[in-house]
């Protein structure tokens, strides 16, 4: 029993914090917000530079072989950075996905080569993102996992029928959809078919936990902003983190965010090992990330005041990306519906004795 | 990160599990805030120590088994699951006891550590005065210096098991002319010597949990001094590091709190308000992060590492969680919520428990003074 994150993962992460700290700025969110496609080869260029697209894959098909509990710390940390490349939809939830599904080898070599993305449409999300950036989808919309492909040549994979506007890159004939966060790529579902590869909630398990370790990200970036903001912006002759009222909002959502971490951790280790009880774990890591992240950017909106409310304050873009990432992937009552039927239900033993359940 | 116990782990927990299971009262003991029942938890200290359950992590040479931490929630765990009573050595093994490791002299470990581990000497808490709440550094009880002795004159109050307990231990200013959180010092002194007067307070739940106490000149040797004369802030703050901090709450008491309260929304599912359910999902869900965190805290600790400011955060989370599983539960209740009595006549444990846990945001430094140290010390916002 050892609840510890290793050295090596704790230096990999902050390698990643720094890098992405200072390259992935807010300027980059802002030029990225002016542009027409919201997506840069450049900054999908310097992620592939740093070997993040094949953190999860295997070291056979020339990535780092890491494990789910990695893949959150590394998701949080795209989360802080507001990173709104499709990395962790491809490098965090397909890789691992494919590589348990077996028989993906050149897929996955190309996924760690960055050469691929890959969309997830699922049943319950009423879109897909970034399906026009894709050349792959790994699709949820019935019981089975199934992997669809429009390049056969290039990820060797069979090329299979799609019910829709045909698959390739950059295909501009998909129904874009306009989300609040305006980094988010969003279109209405395509339904696709292709090989089996997994099951449909498998998906959802993964996708949903790499969802909250962004959002406890996300949350931590607006609590750094509206930190710096309370001990630079002075009223009534002193800066305002030193009043009270401003301090205990700031507190409460520090405890929030820091036990929200153990939970997606916890959750992180279960799906790994496959243990029967991971939705639980997963249910309980989306809820207490999103409940975290979403409190904190109403703190942190209120601590910057009417600063907050303007698109010139940088927080808006952490704000909407915590409303968007807490209803994506199971939204509040599909994961409160899990924990009822395994905790009320009475499927999961619960009570001291059962920590580890 | 390895979240499976070892079998050496496993067959602890079932040892542990064995000795509860033959020696746990079968019937509940009388509340331990009323002299019948506290004598009956000093009983059950005593027997917890005949076997060295007393505390576990202490070093043998004290009456410990020299666990670790993880042990140490694993023992809890089973304690909880058996239905133990509550621990009314808690100010001793899990306060000063740390405190009196970390800082007492050889003499001092010897004295007092061995009678605490065993039960045989219970210990109040004694910070708080009239004017020195959560403004701790307000403290004016004095103990002037007279030869190898102090005199000490004063007032504390809300003294935890100060109504039956055999000894206390608090701040007290002895340089006289200092202020704030200079000039105090950390004494430990004879709740039955001459000039300690204790005046049991009324409690909310009606029994005397607590204590005044009146100090006249009553004389405490040098010797119960914990650490140098003037050095008694430092060492507080370490002890209530301890308080807020791993130990005072261990995860298991919370994950049977959630563990019957499942049971009694089943119960009441049929007219159960809409929001009754999320409510109990919550408090699963939060006991169980509350395990996580905890965990994490001592596999931390093990590999060397400290609790430091952090300790604010558990201190919340867990006060917070104990009261709204508690209200949840009275809600459940409905109409029958009040009543000291439930089918059958046994105690209305929900209700005592509710009445409980209004205290946990309270003591042990409040939960806004938890907040400012969160927001200056971990933040850095200004004070």
């Amino acid at each position: 029993m050892d609840f510890t994150i290793t050295e090596d993962q704790a230096t990999l992460t902050q390698g990643v914090r720094d890098y992405l700290a200072g390259v992935h700025t807010p300027e980059v969110l802002r030029a990225l917000d002016a542009s027409e496609s919201r997506r840069s080869a450049d900054v999908w260029q310097g992620l592939t530079e740093m070997g993040l697209p094949g953190l999860l894959v295997p070291e056979a098909q020339g990535g780092l072989g890491l494990s789910l509990l990695d893949a959150v710390l590394i998701a949080a940390e795209l989360g802080r950075a507001g990173v709104a490349e499709p990395l962790a939809d491809t490098a965090l939830v397909a890789a691992p996905l494919l590589a348990k599904a077996g028989n993906q080898d050149a897929l996955l070599a190309a996924i760690a080569k960055g050469d691929v993305k890959v969309a997830l449409p699922h049943l319950v999300n009423p879109w897909v993102a970034d399906l026009d950036g894709t050349s792959h989808l790994l699709s949820g919309e019935g019981k089975a996992l199934r992997l669809a492909s429009c390049s056969p040549a290039k990820a060797g994979v069979q090329e299979t029928k799609v019910d829709g506007p045909r698959l390739s890159p950059g295909n501009t004939e998909y129904t874009p959809l306009d989300s609040v966060d305006p980094l988010r790529r969003l279109f209405a579902p395509v339904a696709a078919e292709g090989v089996e590869v997994g099951s449909a909630d498998a998906l959802l398990d993964h996708a949903a936990l790499i969802t909250a370790a962004q959002l406890v990200g996300v949350a931590d970036a607006m609590l750094e902003q509206a930190t710096d903001y309370a001990k630079n912006r002075s009223q009534f002759g002193q800066p305002i983190g030193s009043f009270q009222a401003v301090k205990h909002h700031l507190a409460t959502t520090v405890v929030k965010i820091e036990f929200a971490k153990p939970v997606i951790q916890r959750a992180a280790i279960a799906l790994e090992e496959g243990s029967p009880s991971a939705s639980v774990h997963v249910s309980h890591a989306k809820l207490a990330a999103s409940d975290a992240a979403w409190a904190m950017s109403e703190t942190a909106i209120q601590t910057h005041g009417a600063m907050g409310y303007t698109y010139e304050v940088d927080l808006h873009f952490w704000m909407k990306r915590a409303w968007a990432l807490s209803g994506a992937w199971g939204d509040r009552a599909f994961h409160l519906a899990r924990i009822d039927a395994a905790v009320i239900g009475g499927a999961l033993p619960i009570g001291p004795g059962h920590s580890f359940a | 990160m390895d979240l499976a116990y070892t079998p050496e782990q496993q067959d602890f927990r079932a040892e542990v599990r064995a000795w509860m299971e033959a020696n746990v009262p079968k019937e509940p003991l009388v509340t331990l805030e009323r002299e019948d029942g506290y004598h009956q938890h000093v009983e059950w200290e005593r027997k917890l120590a005949s076997s060295n359950w007393g505390m576990v992590t202490w070093p043998e040479a004290y009456g410990g088994r020299g666990l670790d931490l993880i042990q140490w929630l694993i023992f809890e765990e089973e304690y909880y699951r058996a239905g133990a009573p509550l621990r009314v050595n808690q100010n001793g093994i899990f306060l000063l006891g740390p405190t009196v490791m970390e800082f007492g002299t050889d003499e001092q470990k010897a004295r007092f550590l061995t009678p605490m581990a065993k039960g045989e000497v219970i210990w109040a808490q004694s910070w708080s005065e009239p004017n020195a709440g959560s403004d701790m550094a307000a403290i004016n009880s004095k103990a002037i210096r007279d030869g190898d002795h102090y005199v000490i004159t004063g007032q504390k109050t809300w003294s935890s098991r100060a109504s039956f307990a055999d000894w206390g231990f608090g701040l007290f200013r002895t340089d006289p002319d200092s202020k704030r959180h200079k000039g105090l010092s950390f004494i430990l002194f004879d709740l039955n010597a001459p000039g300690v007067t204790r005046r049991p307070i009324r409690q909310l739940h009606g029994d005397p949990g607590f204590a005044e106490l009146f100090f006249d000149e009553v004389r405490v040797p040098v010797a119960n001094r914990i650490a140098g004369e003037g050095e008694g802030w430092n060492v507080a703050m370490a002890t209530a590091g301890f308080e807020r901090g791993l130990m005072l709450r261990s995860p298991a008491r919370f994950q049977a709190v959630a563990e019957r309260l499942v049971k009694l929304f089943r119960q009441h599912e049929a007219k159960a308000a809409p929001a009754a359910r999320e409510q109990v999902c919550q408090a699963w869900m939060d006991a169980q992060a509350y395990v996580y965190n905890t965990y994490a805290v001592a596999s931390k600790i093990i590999a060397g590492g400290h609790i430091g400011a952090e300790a604010s955060l558990n201190k919340i989370f867990w006060s917070e969680l104990d009261r709204a599983a508690h209200r949840t539960a009275m809600q459940l209740l409905g109409a029958s919520a009040e009543l000291r009595h439930l089918d059958g006549g046994a105690l209305n444990a929900w209700l005592e428990g509710y009445i409980f846990s209004l205290s946990g945001p309270i003591y042990a430094g409040s939960n806004e003074i938890q907040r400012n140290i969160i927001a200056e010390r971990l933040l850095g916002l200004p004070r």
